[in-house]
């Protein structure tokens, strides 16, 4: 009988022990101790190569080892091989990857396929799922789950900014003109006609030291732009009841010819700029406005200006000059972000997932947000509010205040099943755009195309995803 | 006593025949690993991808089922496809005369000698050397808008800025490609008809020169056909390769703008490895099989070297 009690008072001791685990812990101190049982043993992550990586093998892989005794195996993928890479490997049952950075628009594909462990039992085990609510809406509501399973932590706060020259948008001479000329304040556009309406006045005045605006036209961008503006002009993507594509509406056709439009006050060939194109002619003023994701802010402010990753950047000319704004229309595109998730073929789940939360957790994910040579942005309603993070350079606070209402009006990247396919047709429609085709002939071309696909998939299994899809918050604005 | 002597003698015949068997084996028996390790690594993909192409593989869905003809019906219904074939056909077209032509120009300056000719051909033999890659890269700097030579000197010549999208204006990302290309394979024809020229028979050329043969009718009489067989085989080296062209492209214009410079390789990428329809990429696969070797066969019969 004594044994029995003792046996229960032991067990009772146990639960309030794992009870109060998370209460006395913060997430990352939780998956800490909870790790050190894995000392010794090896994990291995796949990271988008590059800058991205720099995180995992400069700062979080090093100092993750030094706490629990785990060392972490960085794998850099290129970002258009991730995807392949995670379904091979899943596909051959090699376990070669234990956790995974996941683009959140292939989380129904990688979900559906299998390849992806459900996180649910391991959040509630290790009380992670208060510190879940501090990341920001449009992240955790829309990047995180599938079919009602967790199957990633949004980990990167990927949204479009526009970014515009102050020093020539408060320019008392300018200012005047612009309003003489068109009757409103020199500003940050608040939609599209505005926006060309001043890139254009900037271009006459100033080119060709400065031009109104300069975009980076090669894939992926502007299809991310062409989402946008297709939705915020009241465009839909399919037809709900049919699945029948209806990008060719003439919505479709305002935006393609718009956006074709704009090509004339930006710099002679900027249809063949890419991200860094775009990043050196702003950072060098030769663009007054452009947009971006987030990590064009922190350049232009000379943020990690010292950094030997970041030689490639040039240096900002233009540092302290630049404004931060919401995107014409109000609601931007989210563009691409990160979740950390499981591979369901890992041999160390268990280590895998604690490793995720520990990086994801509000105080990693914040040291991990600041380091000035990585691209992940601010994700948490923590990040945005950090006294530290605000104070890295002068204008910090106007950025996370613009990265903050940007993120909680962001637009959700399309998602649906193999929507690499629909993305591949958005992008070639958007190159057959700046050779000169006709819009018209485009979006006719890229409706069929998009038909094909979804007739490929199956209409009712593409019908079910979109429909999920459409209805969350962040899908078409309201 | 009969027996044993039967016994004595059958052995040595025994012995006899196994050593015959063994020496006209031999050599059978000695490739034999080879010939397997050949099989394995050669033949099995073959026929693994000719078995997936009839079945209903892709990355997302694991479908093993075998759907019959069908991914090979689905070959003539995909229009984006034969352009592939078309654009791949017009580069080759294009881009396989000039590469021979600008190679024979090159020989027939290089025959003759001269002063730092090595240097020279070495220099000239470079690009053949670099990666196909990292050829369309450096052209697409070359071509670039604001800051390529190509522009720069182009607009010396014209007096004014010429600014010319080359990986983008439909009029000129074909010149771009087969610019690049010819570039990067010219020296190699060069390489092999300057050692095919250099075999031509010097007595028949001097009695030609002596009859006062007109160098067009020594080059139609006595040059060609002495190179001809080195031209065919020069030809259907880059000929083939031409109808595999993917890595300057891929750099140059990644198959745009749209579809419009689209290969058959770059296209077989996109559908393996970008679209995950590994049974349909399988299927186009052995249709460019089937493609070369009839090409193949077709010229190697012409050059009657098939025996």
């Amino acid at each position: 009988m004594k044994f029995k009690t003792f046996l229960g008072a032991t067990a009772l001791v146990a639960l309030a022990n794992t009870a109060t685990y998370a209460a006395d812990k913060d997430a990352a101190d939780a998956a800490v101790e909870a790790a050190k049982k894995y000392s010794g043993t090896t994990i291995s992550i796949v990271w988008e190569a590059g800058l991205q990586s720099l995180d995992p093998l400069n700062y979080s892989g090093p100092k993750w080892e030094k706490l629990t005794g785990i060392k972490v195996k960085v794998v850099e993928v290129p970002t258009d091989q991730m995807f392949t890479k995670i379904l091979q490997d899943f596909k051959s049952g090699a376990g070669a990857y234990d956790a995974l950075n996941v683009i959140p628009s292939w989380m129904p594909d990688l979900a559906r396929a299998g390849a992806l462990e459900p996180l649910d039992k391991y959040v509630d085990k290790y009380g992670y799922r208060d510190e879940l609510q501090d990341i920001a809406a449009a992240y955790r509501d829309n990047q995180m789950q599938y079919d009602g399973k967790i199957y990633g932590f949004p980990d990167d706060g990927d949204v479009m900014l526009l970014y515009y020259r102050k020093d020539i948008f408060e320019d008392p001479k300018m200012k005047d003109e612009f309003k003489a000329k068109f009757g409103y304040e020199l500003a940050p556009p608040k939609d599209w006609k505005q926006f060309d309406e001043i890139g254009q006045f900037i271009t006459d005045k100033m080119a060709p030291k400065v031009y109104g605006a300069g975009f980076f036209r090669t894939a992926p961008y502007p299809q991310y732009m062409f989402q946008e503006r297709f939705r915020m002009e009241g465009g839909k993507f399919f037809n709900p009841d049919t699945m029948k594509a209806t990008v060719n509406s003439d919505v479709g056709l305002k935006v393609f010819s718009q956006m074709k439009a704009e090509n004339k006050f930006m710099p002679p060939g900027v249809e063949q700029w890419n991200f860094v194109d775009n990043l050196a002619a702003f950072l060098q003023g030769t663009t007054a406005m452009t947009i971006s994701w987030p990590p064009y802010g922190r350049w232009a402010a000379g943020y990690g200006s010292g950094e030997e990753a970041l030689k490639w950047v040039p240096k900002s000319q233009i540092a302290g000059k630049v404004g931060y704004a919401i995107n014409p229309l109000g609601r931007p595109e989210l563009g691409v972000g990160f979740d950390l998730s499981v591979s369901a073929t890992s041999k160390n789940k268990e280590a895998a997932y604690l490793f995720i939360q520990w990086l994801n957790s509000k105080k990693t994910s914040l040291e991990r947000v600041q380091l000035p040579y990585t691209l992940r942005d601010p994700f948490r309603s923590s990040h945005y509010a950090s006294e530290k993070y605000r104070s890295l350079w002068p204008d910090a606070p106007a950025y996370l205040d613009t990265i903050k209402l940007s993120g909680e009006r962001g637009l959700l990247d399309l998602s649906l099943l193999q929507q690499d396919k629909y993305d591949e047709a958005m992008t070639k429609a958007i190159s057959s755009l700046w050779a000169g085709e006709e819009p018209k002939t485009i979006l006719d071309r890229m409706a069929q195309q998009f038909d094909a696909i979804t007739d490929k998939v199956g209409v009712d299994n593409q019908k079910a995803v979109y429909k999920v899809w459409a209805a969350k918050p962040g899908a078409y604005p309201k | 006593m009969t027996s044993s002597i039967s016994l004595d003698s059958a052995k040595p015949a025994r012995g006899h025949a196994i050593a015959r068997v063994l020496e006209n084996r031999l050599p059978y028996l000695i490739i034999a690993p080879a010939i397997l390790i050949l099989l394995l690594v050669g033949l099995f993909p073959l026929i693994y991808s000719l078995v997936v192409s009839f079945q209903h593989v892709t990355m997302t869905e694991n479908d093993r089922s075998f759907v019959g003809l069908m991914n090979y019906a689905e070959l003539f219904r995909d229009a984006r496809l034969w352009e592939a074939l078309g654009h791949t056909a017009i580069i080759t077209v294009i881009a396989l005369p000039l590469e021979l032509l600008i190679g024979f120009l090159m020989a027939q300056l290089f025959i003759d000698r001269m002063l730092g000719r090595q240097v020279f051909v070495a220099l000239l033999v470079l690009p053949t050397v670099i990666s196909p890659i990292v050829a369309g890269a450096t052209w697409r700097l070359m071509f670039d808008v604001r800051f390529g030579p190509v522009g720069e000197i182009l607009s010396f010549f014209a007096g004014e800025p010429v600014r010319i999208l080359w990986t983008v204006n439909p009029s000129f990302v074909y010149p771009a490609i087969i610019i690049c290309e010819v570039w990067q394979w010219s020296p190699f024809m060069f390489l092999l008809l300057l050692a095919a020229l250099s075999n031509v028979d010097q007595s028949q050329l001097e009695a030609a020169e002596l009859d006062g043969a007109s160098y067009f009718r020594v080059l139609r009489a006595i040059v060609l056909p002495s190179i001809a067989p080195v031209i065919a085989v020069a030809c259907l080296i880059r000929g083939l390769d031409l109808v595999r062209i993917f890595d300057i492209i891929w750099a140059l214009t990644e198959g745009g703008p749209g579809s419009m410079t689209e290969t058959i390789s770059l296209y077989t990428y996109v559908q393996g490895f970008s679209q995950f329809e590994t049974s349909y990429t399988a299927a186009i696969a052995f249709l460019v099989i089937a493609l070369l070797t009839v090409i193949t066969t077709v010229v190697l019969k012409r050059m009657e070297l098939a025996r």
